[in-house]
C-alpha cells in the first residue's frame, strides 16, 4: 500500500499550510524536463493506435510513454523523497529512469554529458534538426488522444447507490484510496467506454475499456468523525472497474 | 537532527546539468530535435494559457445558454468560441465544467496526481501539485479556502471534485456584482487561474 495513492485526506497535516506558490516552474531548468515530458507524449509508439503516422514523424522511439508511466515513476518512489522532492523534481528523476530502463541512454553517457554541463551550464545543446518530429509533437498536443472507445454498457444509472471496490494494491492505480469500501450515489454517467494507458493489474484497470461514472460521497461516509463542520460532498470520477452494488449493513453483519 | 530531507548545496545546478545532459543526449538519438522543447514551450507560453479559460468564463457569464451548454457539455460549448487549434487537444479531450452559484462554492482537485485542463488554464501552478494541498483540500476544503483567503459563509455548500478519471475538471466562479453591462473583455480580466479551481474568487472590479 502506498502513501501516494491515500494521499486524500491523510490526517495529521491540518496544521502544515499550503504552499500557495502560483507560479508553473520556479526554476528555468524545470521548463526543460516539462517539455522532453510533453514532447515523449507526442512521440509515443502508443499513438499509432489513435492513427498518428508515427513512421511519418521519424522519431527514434519505439516504445510508450504515457502519464501512466510518469504516474508509475511517482508512486514507486519513497513517501518521504515524495514530500521533500518539488514536482518537477520527481519528473526529472522519474522521465531518466525511464530511458535508462528502455535503453535509449547509458549511465556513463548521461553522467558524462551532466559533468559537462555542470562544469559549463552555458554549453550548446548539439543541432540536429527534424520537422517531422516536431511537427509531430505539435500535432499531439492539438489534437491529443482521447481514451474514449466507442459505446458503452453501463452497468450502472444515475441515482444508483454503488460501493467502492477494494481490490488488491498494485504499482498503479486510479482509485483514490480513501474510497475503498465507501458508498456513494452515482451522480453523472459519461457516454461511451473509456480505456486507460496500461494495465493495472490486480488493480484491474485497464484491460478492456469501461464506462466511467461521477459519483457523489457524503463526507461523514468517507471521512467519519473526521470531516470537517459544514462539510459538503466530494465527487470523485470513477472506472467501472472500481465501481459494485451497494454492500448494505445487512451484508456486513 | 534528522536529514530526512535535507539537500544538496547545489542542488538546483545538479538538476539544471541532468535536464540539460538528457535534453542533449536525446537530440544526438534523434528522440527529439534541438527545437522540440522550446516549441513546446512555445505552444503552452503564446497559446494554451489561462486566457483561453477566461474568455470560456466571461461568455458564460453573460449567456446563460452557454453557461448550461458549459455544465452538461463543455467540449461542445468550448467549441463555440473563438480559441486557438488545440482546445480539445492534449490534456483537452474531455473538459468538465462546474459553475459556482450562490451557496455553491466548488472545488478542483486531483489527489492521485495533477490533472488540468491544459487547454482551458494553462499548466498548473505549484500549489495545485503540493502533497499538502492535495491531502488537506480533499478532507476539509474549508478549511484550506479559508487559510487561502476564500470567504465562505457557513451555510455555503462546498463541493470538492477530484479529478481521478478522463476528465479535466475547472470551475465557472460566480460573476462579481457591479459588473453589469461590463462587456466581456472587462469581465475576462476579473478571472484568475486560481478562480478557475476554486482557491479564490473572481476578483472584485476595482472601485471608481
Amino acid at each position: 500500500m502506498k502513501l501516494q495513492h491515500a494521499l486524500g485526506g491523510l490526517e495529521g497535516l491540518e496544521t502544515t499550510p499550503v504552499n500557495f506558490e502560483k507560479r508553473v516552474f520556479v526554476e528555468d531548468w524545470e521548463k526543460r524536463i516539462f517539455g522532453i515530458h510533453a514532447a515523449m507524449m507526442g512521440l509515443s509508439d502508443s499513438l499509432r493506435d489513435a492513427g498518428y503516422d508515427m513512421d511519418a514523424a521519424g522519431a527514434a522511439v519505439n516504445t510508450t510513454w504515457t502519464w501512466a508511466d510518469l504516474r508509475k515513476g511517482a508512486e514507486a518512489m519513497n513517501p518521504f523523497d515524495y514530500f521533500r522532492l518539488r514536482y518537477y523534481e520527481k519528473w526529472l528523476g522519474g522521465i531518466t529512469s525511464y530511458f535508462l530502463q528502455h535503453g535509449y541512454v547509458t549511465e556513463e553517457e548521461l553522467a558524462a554529458a551532466t559533468a559537462t554541463y555542470a562544469e559549463t551550464p552555458t554549453a550548446e545543446l548539439p543541432v540536429r534538426p527534424s520537422d517531422s518530429i516536431d511537427d509531430q509533437v505539435i500535432r499531439y498536443l492539438r489534437q491529443g488522444d482521447t481514451p474514449h472507445r466507442g459505446p458503452g454498457e453501463p452497468r450502472f444509472a444515475a441515482g444508483d447507490a454503488v460501493t467502492v471496490g477494494n481490490p488488491p494494491h498494485s504499482d498503479h492505480t486510479r482509485l483514490p484510496g480513501y474510497l475503498r469500501g465507501r458508498s456513494g450515489v452515482i451522480e453523472r454517467v459519461w457516454s461511451g467506454s473509456y480505456a486507460y494507458f496500461c494495465s493495472t493489474g490486480p488493480d484491474g484497470l485497464g484491460e478492456q475499456p469501461v464506462p466511467v461514472y461521477v459519483v457523489r460521497f457524503e463526507p461523514a461516509e468517507v471521512w467519519g468523525a473526521a470531516a470537517e463542520l459544514n462539510a459538503g460532498p466530494i465527487y470523485v470520477e470513477l472506472y467501472e472497474t472500481y465501481l459494485n452494488p451497494p454492500t448494505t449493513t445487512e451484508d456486513v453483519a | 537532527m534528522s536529514t530526512q530531507f535535507a539537500f544538496p548545496s547545489d542542488r538546483e545546478e545538479q538538476s539544471a546539468a541532468k535536464v540539460r545532459a538528457l535534453e542533449s543526449l536525446l537530440i544526438e538519438k534523434g528522440v527529439i530535435t534541438h527545437t522540440t522543447v522550446d516549441k513546446v514551450l512555445g505552444y503552452f507560453e503564446s497559446e494554451m494559457t489561462p486566457l483561453n479559460g477566461q474568455k470560456i468564463v466571461a461568455r458564460a457569464w453573460v449567456d446563460p445558454d452557454f453557461a448550461a451548454l458549459l455544465a452538461t457539455d463543455a467540449p461542445a460549448a468550448v467549441a463555440q468560441l473563438d480559441l486557438p487549434n488545440g482546445m480539445a487537444g492534449a490534456e483537452g479531450e474531455h473538459l468538465a465544467a462546474v459553475l459556482n452559484e450562490p451557496g455553491v462554492h466548488n472545488l478542483v482537485i486531483c489527489t492521485l496526481c495533477s490533472c488540468f485542463p491544459w487547454p482551458v488554464l494553462g499548466l498548473p501552478p505549484y500549489w495545485y501539485k503540493d502533497p499538502v494541498f492535495r491531502a488537506r483540500a480533499a478532507r476539509e476544503p474549508r478549511a484550506v479556502l479559508t487559510e487561502l483567503g476564500v470567504p465562505l459563509d457557513d451555510d455555503t455548500e462546498v463541493r470538492v471534485w477530484d479529478s481521478s478519471g478522463h476528465s479535466r475538471w475547472f470551475v465557472v466562479p460566480e460573476r462579481p456584482a457591479g459588473t453589469e453591462g461590463w462587456t466581456e473583455e472587462q469581465l475576462a480580466a476579473l478571472v484568475t487561474t486560481e478562480s478557475m479551481i476554486g482557491v479564490a474568487l473572481a476578483d472584485a472590479p476595482a472601485p471608481v
